[in-house]
């Protein structure tokens, strides 16, 4: 092997040199740092990878392009594993050790909810596609937004759909999250409305069977129940619904009950009729074709089409404030989707705009990406399917 | 009715959870630490039952290759970095099993990913006998449990290798003196007793699903459930099994599934504090 031999001399000389040299010609060599923290494990599992790697071909895309403001982008991808602890210990790595200017896609409310404060008391900004209502609600000085409709909108919507079953008893199946409450207070202001009654339950989401919890169900003869936990769980509520002979209506949201629940459960018909309910990413949209080659999948998750948005809103910013720290980015964020700028539906074309001295309005994959000053989405649309012979079906985009 | 319904399905869980429980405690009978492993093994049982259902074995043959991938894996992490660590106390021991468990878990995910997986075996409808609700599943699983228990007391009271097991957990040294090696019963011990935990990860997967989390889930109420009863105790262990099982059913009712932990955190807290030794204490069989 052969080995280059440094002097002392040399070492010393090399270093009066670089420190010589101006400030922004050391800069520019040092890489921008931003993250991904993204639940590689846990309940999350299934999401996490893809959206890791999504914005991980949105980096390739702009480095191969020249970067931000001449630096190279560098993206350190840490695993949340679905679980608070987990992911206070990577962000507190992200943070101190990577120095990252921005952290984005935590899924799970509860990581994201232990994660933000460790964000803003470091000025480091957080994209994320969290829905429970209280994130927003955090003392986030702005170092924060979220791509995913807060879970009151979500929840209104589900309840307006509930009511369009038909429904005159709902019944609520949730285990401990932090938006259990809101989807509680949600459904008994919305389902009354409509003459219909709502009771609910909170479930353990660590049991291997639901049996007793059924039957506590079942006692209030619901015609319509809300099973709102996440996959593993709910596989194991649905078959003790089948099993219990429950012949109502399931509605439940599109994040558990997925293509791998159905697989999982391997009996079609103790899904049959069930409806699923999602925050619908931009279908057709060219972000949404660019997100698809970016993740390598032909039919991108919304959290992954939401983490796309993130990582081209998050380069755009820095592009926008002439600086890679997290406060240039929270002064900046909104800069990247200003109505009458130029559209754009990627960081590369976004950034040549910007350094051009143009402004730009880009239309993402998950939607318009227009931010309230709590860091909510505008806008948004949902998608409700059903299960039929183990296929999902589209019933409508509203 | 719902309290009897709730009781029927208390006694289907914690029979469920008697198997690996008694697995537990006859490792901790044996080689005095409690293995923290197991959670990690009734997992990779679990996925060892799975790949041999999956592969056309039929449930017995896959409840074989369940306790026989567990019993090795068990085994082999009791020999290479538990039972070194016992000469400095239980604990680095009991230290090191978390670790272990933690290794085993992320070994399955890997291999496996994280989805859910659920065992090909049809979901059939509920039968109701009077007004209480039963699964034919639950009751077949049930039943195999039952008959794995059976079998294994039959072998402590029994065999020459069970007597053997006995007499080395009462007193290993009077054990030794009678020509006992302890040695070889430690390695019985821990192949058994990881056997069992992983056939008890495969049943308890049978009617719900499996995921690399399945072995951390039950690892609460399996410790709970062989404290309650008498840690080192096989028949305690079965009984504290029932027990848990129909307490974290019964407590669905009273204060809300949300808080089925607190059952196996104040279970343990009671017994520790007013009858350590457990119910059925220490050493009984």
């Amino acid at each position: 092997m052969n080995t280059i031999r440094i002097g002392r001399r040399t070492a010393l000389a090399g270093g009066v040199a670089a420190l010589a040299s101006p400030a922004v010609v050391r800069a520019q060599a040092d890489p921008i740092k931003l993250a991904t923290l993204t639940p590689l494990t846990g309940a999350g599992g299934p999401y996490g990878p893809v959206m890791a790697k999504a914005a991980a071909s949105v980096v390739e895309e702009v480095n191969k392009a020249g970067g931000v403001l001449g630096r190279r982008i560098v993206l350190v991808s840490e695993d949340d594993q679905t679980n608070p602890e987990a992911a206070v210990r990577a962000a507190r790595k992200l943070i101190d050790v990577d120095k990252v200017s921005a952290i984005m896609g935590t899924w799970a409310s509860s990581v994201t909810t232990a994660v933000a404060p460790l964000c803003w008391e470091s000025k480091t900004f957080l994209c994320t596609v969290s829905g429970a209502d209280s994130i927003t609600l955090l003392p986030h000085q702005g170092f924060l937004i979220r791509t995913q409709p807060n879970s009151r909108l979500q929840v209104t919507r589900v309840g307006e759909f509930i009511l369009s079953l038909g429904a005159k008893k709902a019944f609520t199946m949730i285990p401990q999250t932090p938006f259990t409450q809101s989807t509680f207070d949600v459904l008994n202001q919305v389902l009354p409305k409509g003459g219909c009654t709502h009771q609910s339950l909170i479930y353990d989401d660590k049991k291997t069977t639901y049996r007793t919890e059924v039957d506590q169900a079942l006692r209030t003869s619901p015609d319509v129940i809300l099973a709102n936990g996440y996959t593993p769980d709910t596989v194991v509520l649905l078959k003790d619904l089948y099993r219990a002979g429950f012949k109502g209506k399931i509605l439940g949201f599109a994040y558990s009950i997925n293509q791998k629940l159905v697989d999982q459960v391997g009996q079609p018909e103790v899904v049959e009729g069930v409806y699923t309910f999602a925050p619908s990413p931009a279908e057709g949209s060219s972000a949404f074709e660019k997100a698809k080659a970016a993740s390598g999948s032909a039919n991108p998750d919304p959290y992954t089409c939401q983490v796309y948005d993130h990582i081209n809103l998050v380069l755009m910013a820095i592009a926008n404030g002439k600086a890679a720290t997290g406060e240039a980015i929270k002064e900046n964020i909104r800069k990247a989707t200003v109505s009458g700028g130029k559209q754009v539906d990627n960081a590369v074309d976004g950034i040549k705009e910007i350094m051009a001295g143009g402004k730009v309005d880009y239309a993402g994959a998950s939607g318009p990406c227009d931010f309230d000053e709590k860091g909510d989405i505008l806008d948004c649309k949902f998608r409700y399917d059903q299960i039929k012979a183990g296929k999902f079906t589209l019933v409508k985009i509203a | 009715m719902i309290i009897l319904q709730a009781l029927v399905n208390g006694i289907v869980s914690g029979t469920l959870l008697a198997v690996p429980a008694i697995g537990f405690t006859a490792m901790f009978a044996v080689l005095r630490f409690p293995n923290f492993s197991v959670s990690g093994v009734a997992t990779l049982g679990a996925f060892a039952g799975y790949l041999a259902y999956g592969a056309g074995l039929q449930m017995a043959g896959s409840l074989a290759a369940a306790f026989v991938v567990a019993g090795i894996a068990g085994l082999a992490f009791d020999k290479m970095a538990h039972l070194p660590l016992i000469k400095q106390g239980a604990l680095p021991a009991a230290i090191a099993s978390i670790a272990t468990g933690l290794i085993l878990e992320n070994v399955v995910r890997l291999a496996f990913g994280n989805e859910p997986r659920g065992y090909d075996r049809p979901i059939a409808r509920d039968v109701f006998i009077g007004e209480i609700r039963v699964s034919p599943q639950q009751i077949e699983t049930m039943g195999l449990a039952l008959l794995l228990m059976l079998l294994v007391f039959a072998a402590l009271a029994f065999t020459r290798i069970g007597k053997a097991m006995r007499a080395s957990a009462d007193n290993p040294e009077l054990a030794a003196l009678k020509g006992i090696r302890p040695e070889r019963i430690a390695t019985l011990a821990s192949f058994v007793g990881m056997g069992l935990v992983g056939v008890g990860g495969m049943l308890l997967g049978l009617d719900s699903s499996i995921d690399p989390l399945t072995g951390t889930r039950i690892l609460l109420s399996l410790f709970a459930a062989a404290v309650l009863g008498g840690l080192g105790s096989a028949p305690g262990a079965v009984l504290g099994a029932f027990l848990i099982g129909m307490a974290e059913e019964l407590s669905v009712l009273v204060v809300g599934s949300q808080y089925r932990a607190a059952v196996g955190f104040i279970a343990i807290l009671v017994v520790l504090t007013l009858r350590p030794r457990g119910l059925l204490g220490e050493r009984a069989y």
